[in-house]
């Protein structure tokens, strides 16, 4: 039996740790590629949001690799995400691949424990001596995604310094393989202090002022990059620093009710949305405030064509947020249609927005120019990225 | 409030926007608010004026329904400056593991931030966490009423809407029986009854088949053709009992939409027993609609599988009436045709046949 899931950017590390630790076979599938695309969109319903698709071809070409079953979360509402897996099922059998197993993952609530059933369908054993295997299995998941998670804090922060292009995109990689490869308790205790010491030998020019960007929006979109258009590696490249909260962690350990970054973000967006009404946009409102209370210079939002939730995001920030808080946003909306060159167009003039809004900013500000015309950035994020900030300020 | 001369209280003026949850909760709005002493402005049909300001403050994406929903807001508020309410509920689940789409659930959210809109009545329907006479008993500390009157305003209302469901259920139209419910007249069926020697099923959401103006009068244009036309509300109560497995052999899902829920039973029943009832199925979906992008596929499939006519109409605010027309008679036509082949009896020689108890 050959393991297979869909891609979601660097995660497919995590992801298979997660059979890996079960003595399974895995197979990964290719990056998301044009091909997939092609296939995905060949096959899937006409106006479905762009993540059927994108998944859809990495199933076709997971399953062309050798892979007879197929993980795929579950949820259940009210956006279309909980429809993903049953009718990519039916469609992967009216193509013709008739012994494939779709195994979901529930993932609605994870305190209620469905993604045991997961493990022990996936497994195929029950008995007790599997349990430790289990607990095993859903630790070095966790400690992965948050190595992950960690490693694109730090990839967002360190891209807007970098001197040689690209060196931090091959550190990225590089530290994709060494923890795909660490498959001990110590290796992965000690991997935090790997992540630092890559990223600090990266050549970097202290004195830039970068600009700060949020990023949220969509999960899948946010993370995957050949769907996003690598969106991540254009903003850092133009010299932007990129805070993105969202990551596989932030949501498993949100889903496990003990996200209170969340749960923070919740709060502060209850007067405009007071309930989770799917995807991401109650977290999407919660990140536009906070982000525009921390004094960003911008924001980024992203999301598959027509996918419901985001949208109303994007009609309340229109409406109403943009004009209390003052923010610059930009919306990507993503499908099959994207064009790189227009892509970057919009990202550039945004780029300029958000430069000239600064230079204003300052000029008005006595504070900053005190500070010899830079703007002062008040305290913001985690542990880890405190950490990482006192890298790049280090003398 | 401003008392007038007889001491009473002003009626409080409650708008309700023509759109989206009218098509389907009218008759229970009514009788509820009529109940609890209301005087209820309705904005008028849609017309082109109303789509082009909803397309001007909702943005491209959006589904067309919502766009209307919007101009309808603002239509009502440009004619009546003297609403003391806007009647915008919040339907998150009507049956328990069920919900809405999750425009609906975020309705009143995205209306209230409209400029000059008036403070918005909130009716949120959530079985999953409260029954629904909770909200109505919130919805009459709105109206400064108590709670026995707001519990007794909603028995009646559902005393009515089931009326309502039942009359729809003799095969009432839902236009016909939403005129009289606005003139208050008593439910009766129209003398004059279309008939036509094709029956078709017409699938969709109640706002984008009853609309008459953004599907382009459809079930007229149908009646022209000599089609008669089923629709989900015709059909009786049964069929909506068991829930739908969307993927029996696999990882078993029920669907969680309450209308696409009501579309899958529906199609259940022609797929199966009343295969022989129907002599197509035509499918109404607005652009951009999520739910339905994967629904409309799996009805599709199954089709397929049973060898029955369906015709899916995707329209938006650029629908035009030449190719609408075009599709429509290509469609009637050929499933004319095949009905000739194979020899078969034109459709009102047989009523349909429902059989109890499934």
């Amino acid at each position: 039996m050959l393991i297979s899931f869909p891609n979601m950017g660097p995660n497919w590390v995590a992801f298979k740790t997660l059979f890996t630790a079960l003595d399974l076979d895995v197979v990964v599938p290719d990056p998301t590629n044009r091909e997939a695309i092609k296939i995905g969109v060949k096959y899937s319903p006409e106006f479905v949001c762009f993540p059927f698709k994108a998944t859809l071809g990495d199933f076709v070409n997971a399953i062309e690799k050798g892979a007879d079953t197929l993980v795929m979360a579950i949820d259940c509402g009210p956006c279309r995400f909980g429809f993903y897996a049953s009718v990519q099922e039916r469609i992967l059998r009216d193509m013709g691949y008739k012994n494939i197993r779709i195994i979901p993952l529930d993932q609605a609530d994870l305190l209620e424990f469905h993604w045991v059933k997961t493990l022990q369908e996936v497994s195929g054993r029950k008995d007790l001596f599997i349990y430790s295997k289990y607990i095993k299995a859903v630790i070095y998941f966790l400690k992965k995604a948050k190595l992950l998670n960690d490693i694109q804090t730090a990839e967002g922060l360190f891209r807007a310094y970098e001197r040689n292009l690209g060196d931090t995109t091959r550190v990225v990689n590089e530290l994709l393989e060494k923890l795909d490869k660490a498959n001990t308790l110590v290796e992965l205790r000690n991997f935090k202090k790997v992540i630092k010491n890559d990223f600090n030998s990266i050549d970097i020019e202290k004195s830039r002022t970068p600009l700060r960007v949020g990023l949220s929006g969509e999960i899948h979109i946010s993370l995957e990059p050949y769907v996003n258009l690598d969106l991540r590696r254009k903003l850092g490249e133009m010299g932007v620093e990129v805070h993105q909260s969202l990551s596989l962690y932030d949501w498993v350990v949100h889903k496990f009710h003990l996200n209170y970054h969340r749960k923070w973000l919740e709060h502060l967006a209850k007067p405009y949305v007071p309930m989770d009404i799917g995807g991401e946009c109650v977290w999407v409102l919660g990140e536009y405030i906070d982000k525009a209370k921390a004094g960003f210079d911008g924001f980024i939002h992203s999301y598959p064509f027509t996918c419901m939730p985001e949208v109303t995001a994007r009609t309340i920030i229109t409406n109403k947020l943009k004009k209390m808080y003052d923010l610059p946003i930009i919306y990507f909306s993503f499908d099959e249609q994207s064009g790189q060159e227009g892509f970057r167009t919009r990202l550039e003039a945004f780029y300029d927005l958000m430069e000239a809004r600064r230079e204003r900013e300052i000029k008005s500000t006595p504070e900053f120019m005190a500070n010899g015309q830079k703007k002062i950035y008040p305290q913001y994020g985690g542990e880890f990225y405190n950490e990482i900030a006192q890298l790049i300020q280090a003398e | 409030m401003e008392l007038s001369t007889t001491g009473d209280k002003k009626r409080y003026k409650v708008g309700i926007p023509r759109a989206l949850h009218y098509y389907r909760y009218y008759p229970f709005w009514k009788k509820l608010l009529e109940e609890l002493d209301v005087e209820i402005v309705l904005s008028p049909p849609t017309n082109k004026k109303i789509v082009e300001e909803g397309v001007t403050h909702g943005f491209g994406e959006l589904c067309i329904p919502v766009k209307i929903y919007y101009g309808q807001v603002l239509k009502l508020v440009e004619n009546n400056p003297d609403l003391d309410f806007l009647f915008v509920p919040r339907y998150v689940s009507e049956v328990p593991e069920s919900y809405f789409c999750p425009k609906f659930l975020s309705l009143p959210d995205v209306i209230k931030i409209l400029p000059e809109v008036p403070k918005i009545l909130n009716f949120e329907v959530n079985v999953k966490e409260f029954p629904i006479s909770t909200s109505a008993i919130e919805l009459g500390k709105q109206l400064g009423k108590g709670q026995t009157a707001s519990v007794d305003a909603y028995k009646k209302a559902q005393k009515y809407f089931d009326e309502y469901h039942n009359f729809l259920r003799d095969g009432g139209s839902v236009n016909h029986a939403l005129r009289l419910v606005h003139r208050n007249l008593p439910f009766k069926l129209p003398k004059k009854q279309t008939k036509g020697d094709l029956r078709f099923l017409l699938l969709g959401h109640a706002y984008n088949i009853f609309d008459s103006f953004i599907n382009l009068d459809f079930i007229k244009k149908l009646h022209e053709q000599g089609v008669e036309v089923l629709t989900i509300e015709n059909l009786p109560e049964y069929l909506f009992k068991k829930p739908v497995i969307v993927n029996p052999r696999g990882g078993i899902l029920r669907n969680y939409w309450r209308h696409e829920e009501e579309i899958m039973q529906a199609i259940r029943f022609f797929l199966t027993k009343g295969k022989n009832e129907i002599d197509g199925v035509i499918f109404l979906i607005s652009f951009a609609c999520g739910p339905d992008s994967l629904i409309s596929e799996l009805i599709m499939r199954d089709m397929k599988v049973v060898g029955l006519p369906f015709l899916e109409i995707t329209m938006d605010e650029h629908s035009g009436e030449a190719g609408m027309m075009t599709r429509i008679e290509s469609f009637v036509e050929m499933v004319r045709r095949k009905r000739k082949k194979l020899g078969l009896e034109p459709r009102w020689k047989s009523k349909i046949k429902f059989y109890e108890g499934t």
